[in-house]
């Protein structure tokens, strides 16, 4: 197996982690890292409108960002894609700015049980608000949805079970009931592991973080398809948005400006597209199949512990339809709870993982689950040593509690 | 053997001493609020949190003559040490003032489960103690 570990500055400074918490955030590479620092001391400028040379190349940086996070998902234009600060806000801009504004009382709307949190609050609420028909999917995603349902809300990727949905069929399918279903993808954990094409999905839209992909904190993606973008109202408004301005009346600037109210985060936007190549050069298979000899190697350990359940495992699918993360709990009273598995890990063994609902509360309690479930999720940074340590965290886990 | 899951520890989680219901002989309430002509008879009350990031709830029912507190237990679920933590304290507590128990500090659990825990954990091991605070 090819170590990629080499790449993460972190690793020289804490050789002994391993880090399996890559679904909350992924680590930085030595690139991104660079590329920011660059902006920072070189031609840290504002963009848009400055004259002098450090803020054209600011403002030039940054738009590049734009058309290749395009190319990086299968956007037609690079005026579809909105620089946001994560995916929640890519979310919530979509629910306040196209949701307000062409969702009237009575219209149905779907989310799955599945979501995080940060996919489906921002719709509740909205239900809320405007008098919506709150509807909640199985696992199944698509049986809630009639005629009627104005939008549909969905994970590429669980975050909690790892799952890869089959978004395009889902979508087909949604649109043979209502064709002008409006779905709205949470791909926060798709766009590391798997290829994203939004084109080919069909999505209306599709939302990300920078800081799963290997990119900063502080920077997302909202895709939008253009008939999409022009049915929604900016929801901040401020510098940079505007066309012009008087004392009673604004008008706005043209998408994607529109919606990026206010200084964006340029050094974040200008990392992020270094993240993106990051990935482009190891090259996408090269990831998925280091990534999935890795859940054979993790699925294999786990199945030979027998206190160990797997989340929905009987639901579920292939190892080859899902990314590397796997949710666990004890089905063993004696022991302690996922809290007390992820300390262990975490103090004892240097294995970062991480305990609880992972915000997902709806699909834990679906799943019957009270004091949440042990996370492990795998980056391109892993390898087999790491699996190897939680492997024996787990067991001596289990020792305390039975000795 | 860990650190911080001691036997005593484990020994209270899996086996406490406290774990169980009081029936209310009346309505519950707040304790500081009880009219005067009642305060010598003895009253249950209750009170609980939840924690629904990681899980743990509890809900701790005492028994309370005078300010005293002559019985008490505890209901629910969580971690180890959220739920040695209590075992712990209510062992500590039956006897006490109400008044006193409501002056101790986070400190004192540590010192009460002799461990030394990370922030997170601390959250943990005080859960008892803020439930009880709300008696
Ligand atoms: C599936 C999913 N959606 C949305 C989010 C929210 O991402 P962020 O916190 O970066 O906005 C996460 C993060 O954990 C996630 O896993």
């Amino acid at each position: 197996m090819k170590n990629y570990k080499n790449l993460f500055p972190i690793f020289k400074n804490n050789p002994d982690l391993h880090y399996l918490d890559s679904t909350a955030t992924s680590l930085k590479p030595q690139v991104v890292l660079d590329k920011m620092m660059d902006y920072y001391i070189n031609y840290s400028a504002n963009i848009h409108r400055g004259l002098y040379p450090i803020s054209e190349r600011a403002t030039e940086e940054y738009e590049k960002v734009r058309e290749k996070t395009a190319k990086f998902i299968g956007a037609k234009k690079s005026g579809e894609i909105i620089f946001t600060s994560g995916a929640t806000d890519s979310i919530n801009l979509v629910a306040n700015g196209w949701g307000e504004n062409n969702l009237k009382e009575g219209d149905e709307i779907v989310v799955s049980i599945a979501e995080h949190h940060s996919n489906f609050v921002p719709w509740q609420e909205l239900a809320k608000k405007r008098k919506l028909v709150f509807q909640i999917s199985d696992l199944s995603f698509s049986e809630k949805i009639t005629k009627n349902t104005k939008l549909l809300a969905i994970n590429h990727v669980s975050n909690v079970l790892g799952t890869i949905n089959d978004i395009k069929s889902i979508i087909k399918k949604a649109r043979t009931i209502n064709p002008d279903i409006c779905v709205v993808v949470d791909g926060a954990q798709a766009v590391a592991h798997i290829s994203v094409n939004v084109t080919d999905l069909d999505c209306d839209f599709y939302c990300f973080s920078g800081h799963k992909m290997y990119g900063p904190t502080g920077v997302g993606v909202l895709y939008g398809k253009v008939d999409r973008l022009v049915q929604m109202n900016p929801v901040r408004f401020g510098g940079g948005m505007i066309k012009t301005v008087d004392l009673h009346n604004s008008t706005w600037a043209d998408t994607p400006e529109k919606f990026e109210a206010g200084t964006p985060p340029i050094g974040e936007v200008i990392g992020l597209g270094v993240a993106i190549d990051f990935i482009n050069e190891i090259g996408m298979e090269n990831i998925m199949v280091h990534e999935k000899e890795l859940i054979e190697y993790l699925f294999g350990k786990l199945k030979g512990i027998k206190w160990i359940n797997i989340l929905g495992l009987q639901n579920l699918v292939k190892l080859s339809e899902r990314i590397g993360v796997v949710s666990m709990y004890s089905n063993d009273k004696r022991v302690g709870t996922s809290h007390d598995m992820a300390d262990i890990l975490g103090r004892k063994f240097n294995v970062a993982v991480r305990a609880g609902h992972h915000c997902a509360m709806p699909l834990h309690t679906k799943f019957g689950i009270k004091t949440g479930t042990v996370r492990a999720s795998l980056g391109i940074y892993n390898d087999k040593n790491d699996i190897d340590e939680l492997i024996k965290g787990l067991k001596h886990f289990y020792k305390i509690f039975n000795s | 053997m860990d650190d911080i899951y001691k036997e005593i520890i484990l020994e209270h989680y899996q086996n406490p001493n406290h774990r169980g219901k009081i029936e209310a002989e009346r309505n519950v309430g707040n304790a500081n609020k009880r009219s005067s002509n009642v305060s010598l008879r003895s009253k249950v009350y209750v009170a609980g949190e939840v924690n629904m990031t990681c899980g743990d709830s509890l809900k701790i029912f005492a028994k309370i003559i005078n300010d005293k507190i002559v019985d008490a237990k505890f209901e629910g679920g969580g971690c180890a040490i959220s739920m040695a933590a209590v075992d712990m304290l209510l062992d500590k507590v039956i006897g006490m003032k109400l008044s006193d128990v409501k002056k101790m500090s986070g400190a004192e659990i540590e010192k009460m489960m002799g461990v030394e825990l990370t922030p997170s954990r601390k959250k943990c091991a005080y859960l008892g103690l803020e439930v009880l605070k709300k008696l």
